[in-house]
């Protein structure tokens, strides 16, 4: 009993450590200036939409908002698309320079951004790609897959030889076995998967803030604009965090009902 | 006729040898068993037949065709998993009609031949439940459903009854008796349990390391044990085994000597004995259920262990110079540890092996 309150109180703590600045955000995005500056800070306080109304009132926001939705979904839905097949061969296959490319996945996650940023920016200017959602996608695709790769090939791995062999001898093709039995089976894997995807390209800023002028801005960009040398208006910043942070929390939602463990439960035994 | 034919196949993983050169023909409608300790590369065979392993070396044929390297869906032959492997996504009705689905038959008849086979395994009331939300004994049901609703040339079961407990095992190696009997196809089942294949089999295969030991049928293999490993392997409790010095030989008469026995001498008298020359090693096997405890000339004179009551039935455990020897007896003897054994047994129960484990 000791334990179980010990623990609630432990969780408790958690949860508000990790949901204070979200809720200070959007407490924030709902203050004018003098209260968001107010010291001590004010809880209690008579809400107002105008930063909102400011924030959509620029069309800079809202198009933004478009822009990140175009690269995420797209770079998400590619990586998932090019990597599940790849972590299938991974997972149940052998074959010549499996571990070396198996790290070359992982490797690619190893080097920090930054370091890639100037050659990536003359690449892309290169090939005419600077501004455009294409060069964008393409660069989330180089860190989305192996995400996909890494985590799908795992829960893949989990899914007994038994069900595909057992699928073999009822007929079943290469495809088949991968469509019908891998799919299905490593869908909590590959949801988690996607969630980062989508996640990372979301929030992403070093490329996006490299890779871009006028024409695809992504959210993140917008709201750092926000900030002037002469002035911080806290409450644009914070309204178009939350703006920023909303979709992603759908979209977890949304595909954390996949994510149920145990998917594989009664397969064998 | 020869339906299933397995011809010098051999299988290596690298420089292992695992398989190592295995024959057999079994004809069609026949239930055959392979049987061996683990390791003995029994599964592997199975899984060649069904065509999961490639085959090193060697030819296989089923009802006639050469299909060494055919693909196993075009082999026509299903298999139950000692997993089960049933999908757990799917429910049970489409878990059986995948194969058919993948076949690609009308939708009426695969309804048709999944309700066959429902019914044939009472489940007709489970059609809509998912794997998990399944007992053993059911799961095991529908893995033999989904390999009997497309209607094989051949079932391999690979040990499918290893996951159960004693009481459904039972029950269910009667219900794959009758399904043999009512189908009629040909059967191979993978095993390390001799009662398994004693009671299923109409042949049994039994492979040692990658080898057959000998093929026969149960009781062929019981009252005629080619060499020890047979003869220890089929039969339970295990034969008892006792290495006698030949001390003098007349024509098929044989004089063995060895402290166990009564008077440190035993006279055999068979065709058998006649091949035995003085000065050999023989290997003198006896049955536990063979030998009766206080016969009028007993064969062995041995110190009572300790006695297990098995209720109807009690097992004996005597040893003689370090030789261990098991006896079963009917009803409950009154007997203490300490005791003097006098054990006799029929001339015609004892098996005799050279010194190389081979039987006289």
């Amino acid at each position: 009993m000791r334990g179980k309150i010990l623990h609630a109180i432990g969780l408790a703590a958690i949860v508000v450590f990790t949901l204070f600045p979200f809720v200070w955000m959007v407490m924030a995005s709902f203050k004018t200036q003098s209260d968001i500056l107010a010291s001590p800070p004010v809880w209690l306080f008579t809400p107002t939409l105008q930063n909102y109304v400011d924030i959509f009132a620029d069309t800079k926001v809202s198009g933004a908002i478009v822009n990140s939705l175009i690269v995420a979904t797209l770079s998400t839905l590619l990586s998932v698309i090019l990597g599940t097949p790849a972590a299938f061969a991974l997972a149940r296959y052998d074959f010549r320079g499996k571990s070396d490319l198996w790290f070359w996945f992982i490797s690619n996650r190893m080097t920090s951004p930054i370091v890639l940023a100037l050659p990536v920016y003359l690449l892309a200017m290169y090939a005419n790609l600077l501004d455009t959602h294409i060069v964008l996608i393409l660069i989330y695709l180089t860190f989305n897959i192996p995400i996909v790769v890494w985590i799908v090939t795992d829960q893949f791995k989990s899914i007994p030889p038994d069900l595909e062999q057992a699928a073999r001898l009822d007929g079943a093709d290469q495809f088949t076995i991968f469509r019908k039995i891998y799919l299905p089976l490593g869908a909590p894997g590959i949801a988690v998967s996607a969630i980062f995807s989508f996640i990372f390209s979301w929030n992403e800023l070093l490329y996006a803030l490299v890779l871009t002028r006028r024409n695809v801005q992504t959210a993140p960009v917008v709201a750092t604009s926000f900030m002037s040398g002469y002035e911080l208006p806290w409450g644009k910043i914070m309204a178009t965090g939350t703006v920023i942070v909303l979709p992603v929390t759908i979209f977890a939602l949304i595909v954390s009902r996949h994510m149920v463990r145990g998917l594989t439960m009664g397969a064998t035994k | 006729m020869t339906f299933l034919r397995l011809d010098n196949i051999k299988k290596n993983y690298g420089d292992a040898s695992v398989i190592k050169g295995v024959s057999f023909a079994a004809a069609k409608g026949e239930f055959v068993v392979f049987v061996g300790p683990s390791g003995c590369g029994k599964s592997t065979l199975l899984r060649m037949i069904a065509g999961l392993e490639d085959v090193s070396e060697g030819q296989l044929y089923i009802d006639g065709k050469d299909v060494t390297y055919e693909e196993p869906a075009k082999r026509e032959v299903s298999m139950v998993f000692q997993s089960y492997a049933l999908y757990p996504h799917m429910n049970v009705f489409e878990n059986m009609a995948f194969g058919l689905r993948m076949a690609k038959r009308p939708e009426a008849e695969i309804k048709a031949q999944v309700a066959e086979a429902a019914r044939i395994l009472q489940l007709e009331h489970l059609l809509d439940r998912k794997p998990r939300a399944l007992s053993g004994g059911q799961r095991q049901r529908v893995a033999i459903g989904r390999s009997i609703v497309r209607h094989p040339k051949l079932f391999l079961f690979d040990e499918p009854l290893s996951n159960l407990d004693a009481e459904l095992r039972s029950q269910m190696r009667v219900e794959i008796a009758k399904l043999h009997r009512s189908l009629g196809a040909t059967m191979v089942y993978v095993t390390h349990d001799q009662v398994e294949a004693m009671t299923l089999a109409d042949r049994i295969v039994v492979l040692r390391a990658g080898l057959v030991e000998q093929i026969g049928s149960p009781t062929e293999l019981y009252d005629k044990p080619a060499n020890t490993f047979v003869a220890g392997f089929i039969g339970s409790p295990k034969m008892n085994f006792i290495n006698a010095k030949v001390s003098s030989a007349s024509g098929t008469g044989l004089r063995l000597d060895h402290p166990a026995f009564a008077g440190g001498t035993l006279g055999v008298d068979t065709p058998a004995a006649a091949r035995a020359k003085v000065g050999d090693t023989v290997t003198v096997g006896m049955r536990p259920e063979h030998l009766t405890v206080g016969a009028a000339n007993p064969v062995l004179s041995l110190t009572l262990d300790f006695a297990e009551s098995l209720g109807g039935s009690t097992q004996l455990y005597a040893r003689s110079e370090g030789e261990p020897v098991i006896a079963l007896t009917a009803g409950r003897p009154e007997l203490k540890p300490g005791d003097t054994l006098n054990l006799g047994i029929d001339p015609r129960h004892i098996y005799l092996f050279n010194a190389a484990g081979l039987a006289l």
